[in-house]
Order: structure tokens, then C-alpha cells, then sequence
């Protein structure tokens, strides 16, 4: 049977400290570049915060983690891809992009709902002696090419490997999870198979206070979100700017 | 015949024909291949994959690391027993860091440090402040001092008690960052779901944020707060000050009572709140005597902790700064007046942003994870309770040529033989036979008196984590008298807060991505502000203190209040912040 790997994201737990995004960095070779900024820099998993629209003192915040939400159905940047380097893993679920095949157009990033797709705009460059620390499992992209999240797709690679050589067909459960959900000091990221009912992650997203983004759209994400408060669920609709119901992010 | 026009037409249709063949395409594919791999794009190194085990030696916490390594290098760093903070998980880039210090004199340095200890009358004195004080390096230190005439050892104050949350069933933070690099993550996470966390903070920090429940108060009156909790001051006064309702207060004071084991906990554990966790019953549940690991007897004859604020203005004639590990800075400004006109002040840095900047002399020093070394005991004991600990930070590489450990340029000085002082010490816990090592790459915990001391040498050496026997139990160490309430009627009219106060001086370029690339933290030089306060989003002002003045760069933020300018930690703005944190804004 095939899996269809997800993510259960509590925000309730989320603190906000980064050490997703920076191990996400670290695991898949992301450069930082000193002219990079919010539009041009490169987070393949970015934690926003957002707020209830009141004013000090009644405001209240929280940290939602953002990344590629996996999408299983009319894929938007699969579908608008004219070079195919976006592609839907039967076997995992997982949403591929190859950078070989990219020719920077950007289509996809356009057709992302949750601007999750980030361009090169510079070839990656480490600080002198600072290329020693990358991982071998993955190689830097060139300029000119989108990347996004792929769960690690590495250290998917490492667990298929290390099962094969343990002579098992599957790779057991918890042997291959992403560098965001091992990096998470308040154990607020869940992963696993979605397909496997004994998963934590299929049963989390039908806890009450599981909600998806922009669900209305019918693409199918795969990352679940969880909250109690009633407004941090309501940026599964991302209201409109303007009003008190503003989320900022 | 074979016209011009003909041979317009052959190359025109050519050209067309050829784009509806594969081969343009297929040319672009290739280009995209090669230029994937040109030699402008580093490749990553390739070798066999192991893991190393440390203890991460960024802040007090230590907590236990598994490098994935390739051959020597590590490539990622990775929580044992839980996620590391962001600053954690990118340690191993510290190395290559742009800005470290590589070069500085150490015999220029040396010359000047016996110099001025040859010639300084009998009131000069030669001074060591710690950062990080605890450690193996600074009892080495503590005995080299001692060693020499006039030797004052200076250090923040420690913590007067380690807490244990397993057991909280409510805790009261005042102000305390307690989810955000307060402790061990790994410790705190662990009994996060056991007890109901009340924040007491002006600023919606990201503590308050996940808090059961925030109170708002005003900035600077946590204390006050504390003091109302425990009974010592009445409640309209409190709420004079907090700007809460008496009501409030009084149902805070009943729910740490009702819900015990009750807990207070500060950004410094001093021994006022050490008393008012006294009142509550909080001592030998959630409050606990902080251990430290055996020492070897000869170390007996060691300097005393001096506070800085008793010495003697004018008096030190050597100060050296030992900054090889990040701690919690001592404000230039309360320091400069202590040297003599003609001190010699010698840093030991990773970089020249901390005290290097007013340093006679800089020497560089290893950087984590270069440096062997020991951690001091934790604030955040054990789920199990009190017990002490010895933990090392084994080095993940070789430390460049040139780096000077400052416990050995002391030692060296001194003329004390200080060179197997982590060795000594791990003898005498091997001596004394008493508690567990843990090994983590076998996840195994073996008791020490059936070791031999190599053996446990040699795992401590891979990682390993010693533990000794769990007493709850101890005598309350002396409390001081309380600090007067802060006077609300002071002529600044900011108060200014700090967001992760003792982080590193030098974090890894990657760490840009939290405030460069997004906006989840505040980047250097920003200053938060309410949007009522006046500025604009970008707007530039100088920020004054009593102490100084720096220039930031206004961020707007609702999660601010008025009244308070919220700002990254960084060496400059340790320099200027005095501890009532007064501070005002002129705009460029």
C-alpha cells in the first residue's frame, strides 16, 4: 500500500524559536546570503506569527509554522509546471521538485496558495570553511532554479536505504522523520503516514481543533494544523485585510 | 534555380522546424545540468557517516547533542533527549564563523598581565570576571587567583537554587523567558503539560504567548508582583504597581496555594525569590538545594566569589575577561570605573563585538564545539530531582592554531599546574563512588563504583553524563534583604526590555533567517515599539540610558506596550542596560 506522508503542526505548543527553520536550513543545504531578505531569501519552512487584530493588552499571538502543504490533488505548481520538475510521489504522497529540470519561469510560485516555493536569485554561497558543514545527502541548487520543502527528502532516501539493508520492505515507522520535526524542542511537529490509521499523525488531524489551510480550495494539503483558540483557526480562511478579524502575519 | 529568396526561406523554415524538435529543449536541460554542478557551487564532502555525542556548551544549560558527522566533520547537530534551541542547532558553524578572532598577541598579552602584577602596590588588585562561573575552568581560575597577591575573582551571581518542575502544579514566571531558553528545553517541555503556567511580563513575549494565562502588568513592577504573592507587600500597593486589580493579585496567591507544589521563578533566581518560593512551600518540592560535583581537596585554597560592587573603585590594575563561553555580562559601564588609569584589560573572545571592543589585549579563544570543557550545574534540575552533575563539552573538531584557553594563560601566570584539571575533578567523583554515568550512544547508565576510573574517563570523554545520588533535602541557603520597590516617578520614560538576554556573542550566518529573512525575532540594532508610540516602522532614533546610547531602527508591534522599547540582545545593549532598564528615544 502506498503511504501519504503528512505533518500534524500543534500551535498551541509552537513557541516560536526558529530551530525548524534553522535546522530545515542546515538539513537541506540553504545558504544564507548577506542581501537576502523576507522576499529573496530562502526558508523552506517559515514560522509566522499572527495576532487576534486587538489592541495591547487583549491582543494575543501565535506562531504558525508554514511550509509546503504537501497538496494531493490538482497539485497548483505540478499543474502549471511546463518543464515537469514538479512532480506527486505516488509512493509517498510527497511533491518533488527537480531543479535539474526547472527553467526559473516561476509559474509555480505564482500558483502556490501558500507561497511555500522560494527562487534562487544567487548561486548559494557558505562563508569560507563553512561548505565542510554541509550535508552530503543533499546537493545545493544553483541560481535560477525554485526550491521548496520535500520533507527531507534525504533522509527519506537514508531510511529507505537502512531498511533495505535490514532486508524489510518498509521503512518503520519513526525511522524517517524531517529535520524540523526532530529539531522541535516543545514537540509541536508530528509526521508519519496518514494511510496508517496507528499513525500519531492520521489521528491528530481528527482531533477536534484539526484544520487544514485554505481547504476550500480542494487541494488535498497534507500538513494538519491544531489549535483550541477559535481565532488562531480562523487562518485556515485567510480573511481579508482590513478589518479588526485581520490576522497579521 | 536556387534563389537568395530560397536560401532565406530553407533557414527561416530550419530554424522554425527545429523548435518543434526535441533538441533546442534537450540543449537547455543539459545547460541546466551543467551549470548545476559548476565549480562555483561547493560540493558537500563525502565519507563515512558517524555519530559523535557532546553536551552543547552555548549556554548553562548543556544539553546533550548528537552530531551526525562525516568522518571528523559534523555536519548537523541534534537533540539526545528532545530539540536544542536554534542557537544549538547550528553551533558547528560557529567555527567558520567571518567574523571569529583567529590572531591576537598572547606573549604581548602575557608580558603586560606580569608586568602589571610585578608592579602594583599593595592596593592594586588583579581581577578575573567569569562569565560562566561553576565550571572546572573557573575553580582553576578561583586557585590561580589565590595563588597571587591581590587576586579578586569576579562572576555574575549564580542562581541561589535549581528548580524542578516535574512536581509544579503551578508556576508563577515574572518575566522569566521559562519557554524560551530559560532551561534545558528538553527539561522543561518534558513537565510542561504537568503544571499551569501564569506569565507576569509587560511584553507579550513568546513565554506569555503559550502561557495558560498572561498578565499583563507594568513594565518593571514584576518584582512587586512576587513580593504580593508571598505576602510581604499589601495588595492595593501591588496593584498600585502592577497596574492589576487587587482581585487579581489575590486570586494569583490563591491559586499557587490551592494548585501546589506552587513555584516562583524570575529571569535570575536570586534569593528574594529563593524566599518568596520559601513562603509558599515550595522548598525540597519545586525548589531545591543546586548541587555541584565533587571537587579534589587540594582545591581548597581557592579566591572567593567577589561581588563587582566590592571593589574598590580605581583598584584593579589587571582585568582579564574570560569570555570563552557565553554568560551573562557584567554592563561595561559598571565595570570601567573599578580599573586603574592604567589597567591592562585582556579579553579572551571568540569575536571583537563583546568586551573586546575595550580590551588592552584580545586573545582569540576555541570556539564551541572546539573547547573541552565542563558545564556548570543546571538551574533546571533533573525530573528526579537534585542531583549534581558533571557534563563535558568534547570538542567536535581540532580548535585552529593560536587559541588561548584563559583558565591556562592564568594557571601559566600563576605558575599553577592546572593542565589535567578536568581529569582531576572526574577522579575525585570516580573517588567519591557515588551515582550514575549514562553513555548515550548505547543509551546504558552504569553505576560509577562499578567503573574503573579509565573507563569512566573515556565515556565521559564520548559524551557521556555523570549523576549523582538524588537528595531533595538541604539547608535553605542565607537570604538577602529585599531590593527597594523600583520608583515609578523616575525621569526616563521608557523601560527598556531585552529579548533572549545571554545569547552568544557569534551565532551562525544561518541564524539571519529568524530576523533578516522573516520576522520572527528581533534582529540587531531593531527596536520593537507600540504603534502608539509615536515612531514610524523604519524610523531611526538613538536609544539613551543612563549608561550610554546606541542607534536602532524602530519596528512597530502591537504585543509591545507603550511605554517599553523591546530589543535584541546584543553586546551594545548590554553595555548600556542598567538593571532598573531606564531608557528614553530621540529621534534622528
Amino acid at each position: 500500500m502506498n503511504k501519504r506522508y503528512g505533518m500534524s503542526i500543534d500551535i498551541d505548543k509552537c513557541t516560536g524559536c526558529g530551530a525548524c527553520m534553522v535546522a530545515c536550513a542546515v538539513e537541506n543545504n540553504v545558504p544564507a546570503l548577506p542581501g537576502a531578505n523576507d522576499r529573496r531569501g530562502i526558508t523552506w519552512m517559515r514560522v509566522y506569527r499572527v495576532d487576534n487584530g486587538e489592541e495591547y493588552p487583549d491582543r494575543r499571538s501565535a506562531f504558525v509554522p508554514m511550509l509546503c502543504q504537501q497538496c494531493g490533488v490538482e497539485t497548483p505548481c505540478a499543474h502549471v509546471c511546463p518543464q515537469q520538475a514538479v512532480d506527486v510521489d505516488p509512493a509517498t504522497g510527497i511533491v518533488g521538485q527537480m531543479p535539474e529540470r526547472c527553467l526559473g519561469c516561476r509559474y509555480c510560485m505564482a500558483a502556490c496558495p501558500y507561497h511555500a516555493r522560494y527562487f534562487n536569485w544567487w548561486d548559494p554561497q557558505w562563508p569560507a570553511g563553512m561548505e565542510k558543514t554541509l550535508n552530503p545527502d543533499v546537493a545545493p541548487r544553483m541560481r535560477g532554479v525554485v526550491e521548496k520543502c520535500n520533507f527531507c527528502h534525504g533522509r527519506y532516501h537514508r531510511a529507505k536505504e537502512r531498511a533495505a539493508a535490514a532486508g524489510e520492505k518498509d521503512i518503520r515507522p519513526g525511522e524517517y522523520i524531517p529535520a524540523c520535526v526532530e529539531a522541535c524542542p516543545a514537540g509541536a511537529i508530528r509526521f508519519g503516514d496518514l494511510n496508517d490509521p496507528s499513525s500519531e499523525v492520521a489521528a491528530a488531524r481528527h482531533e477536534a481543533g484539526s484544520f487544514r489551510l485554505l481547504e476550500k480550495l480542494g487541494t488535498d494539503p497534507k500538513i494538519y494544523y491544531h489549535s483550541t483558540r477559535d481565532w488562531v483557526r480562523q487562518i485556515a480562511f485567510a480573511p481579508k485585510p482590513g478589518g479588526k478579524e485581520n490576522l497579521h502575519g | 534555380m536556387t534563389t537568395r529568396r530560397d536560401l532565406f526561406k530553407f533557414a527561416g523554415g530550419s530554424a522554425m522546424g527545429l523548435l518543434l524538435t526535441p533538441a533546442p529543449w534537450r540543449l537547455i536541460t543539459d545547460t541546466a545540468l551543467w551549470s548545476e554542478n559548476w565549480p562555483g557551487i561547493p560540493r558537500p564532502a563525502r565519507g563515512e557517516i558517524r555519530a559523535k555525542f557532546t553536551h552543547c556548551g552555548l549556554c548553562a544549560a548543556g544539553c546533550a547533542v548528537r552530531a551526525r558527522c562525516v568522518g571528523e566533520q559534523p555536519v548537523s547537530l541534534a537533540g539526545v533527549e528532545g530539540g536544542l534551541c536554534p542557537f544549538g542547532v547550528t553551533g558547528h558553524h560557529l567555527p567558520y564563523h567571518p567574523e571569529r578572532l583567529r590572531h591576537g598577541n598572547r606573549p604581548e598579552a602575557a608580558a603586560a598581565v606580569a608586568r602589571a602584577i610585578a608592579n602594583s602596590a599593595p592596593d592594586r588588585r588583579v581581577a578575573v570576571l567569569d562569565l560562566q562561573p561553576g565550571r572546572t575552568a573557573s575553580w582553576t581560575c578561583r586557585r590561580a587567583l589565590a595563588a597571587l597577591k591581590n587576586g579578586v575573582y569576579l562572576a555574575p551571581e549564580e542562581p541561589a537554587c535549581a528548580v524542578n518542575l516535574a512536581p509544579a502544579g503551578t508556576v508563577l514566571s515574572l518575566g522569566a523567558p521559562l519557554l524560551d531558553g530559560w532551561g534545558s528545553p528538553d527539561r522543561v517541555f518534558r513537565a510542561r503539560s504537568g503544571f499551569r503556567l501564569i506569565q507576569a511580563e509587560a511584553v507579550e513575549s513568546r513565554t506569555a504567548a503559550l502561557a495558560d494565562q498572561w498578565l499583563a502588568v507594568q513594565p518593571g513592577s514584576e518584582s512587586v508582583l512576587g513580593r504580593a504573592v508571598a505576602g510581604t507587600v499589601g495588595l492595593r500597593q501591588a496593584a498600585e504597581a502592577t497596574g492589576l486589580a487587587e482581585a487579581q493579585i489575590a486570586e494569583v496567591a490563591r491559586s499557587l496555594r490551592e494548585n501546589g507544589p506552587a513555584l516562583i521563578v524570575a529571569p535570575e533566581m536570586t534569593s528574594e525569590v529563593l524566599a518568596w518560593n520559601l513562603a509558599l512551600g515550595a522548598w525540597g518540592k519545586t525548589v531545591l538545594p543546586r548541587r555541584e560535583a565533587p571537587l579534589p581537596r587540594e582545591w581548597s585554597k581557592a579566591a572567593p566569589v567577589t561581588p563587582l560592587a566590592a571593589v574598590e573603585v580605581g583598584s584593579l590594575g589587571a582585568l582579564l575577561i574570560d569570555e570563552s563561553v557565553p554568560g551573562a555580562p557584567l554592563p561595561w559601564a559598571a565595570i570601567q570605573p573599578k580599573l586603574a588609569a592604567d589597567a591592562v584589560v585582556v579579553a579572551f573572545s571568540w569575536s571583537r563585538a563583546g568586551y573586546a571592543r575595550h580590551a588592552t589585549h584580545v586573545l582569540p579563544a576555541a570556539v564551541y564545539p572546539e573547547a573541552l570543557g565542563d558545564l556548570p550545574p543546571a538551574l533546571v534540575a533533573p525530573s528526579v530531582g537534585s542531583a549534581a552533575e558533571f557534563r563535558l563539552t568534547v570538542p567536535l573538531v581540532a580548535a585552529p592554531d593560536g587559541m588561548t584557553d584563559p583558565a591556562e594563560f592564568l594557571s601559566a601566570v600563576a605558575g599553577l599546574d592546572a593542565k589535567d584539571a578536568l581529569r582531576q575533578r572526574a577522579a575525585a567523583i570516580h573517588a567519591a563512588a557515588r551515582g550514575s554515568l549514562r553513555t548515550y550512544a548505547d543509551g546504558k547508565t552504569s553505576a560509577v563504583k562499578d567503573l574503573k576510573f579509565d573507563d569512566f574517563w573515556k565515556a565521559l570523554n564520548a559524551g557521556g553524563s555523570w549523576m549523582g545520588e538524588v537528595e531533595n533535602s538541604g539547608k535553605s541557603p542565607h537570604l538577602a534583604p529585599a531590593a527597594p520597590i523600583p520608583d515609578a516617578g523616575d525621569p526616563w520614560p521608557l523601560r527598556l526590555s531585552t529579548t533572549q538576554p545571554g545569547a552568544p556573542a557569534l551565532v551562525s550566518p544561518l541564524m539571519t533567517k529568524l530576523w533578516q529573512e522573516s520576522g520572527l525575532r528581533l534582529g540587531p540594532h531593531r527596536a520593537a515599539l507600540n504603534p502608539r508610540a509615536g515612531f514610524e516602522e523604519g524610523a531611526r532614533a538613538v536609544l539613551e540610558t543612563p549608561y550610554g546610547r546606541c542607534e536602532i531602527q524602530a519596528a512597530l508591534d502591537g504585543s509591545v506596550p507603550p511605554g517599553v522599547v523591546l530589543v535584541a540582545y546584543t553586546p551594545e545593549i548590554a553595555d548600556i542596560r542598567g538593571a532598573d532598564g531606564c531608557a528614553r528615544l530621540v529621534r534622528i
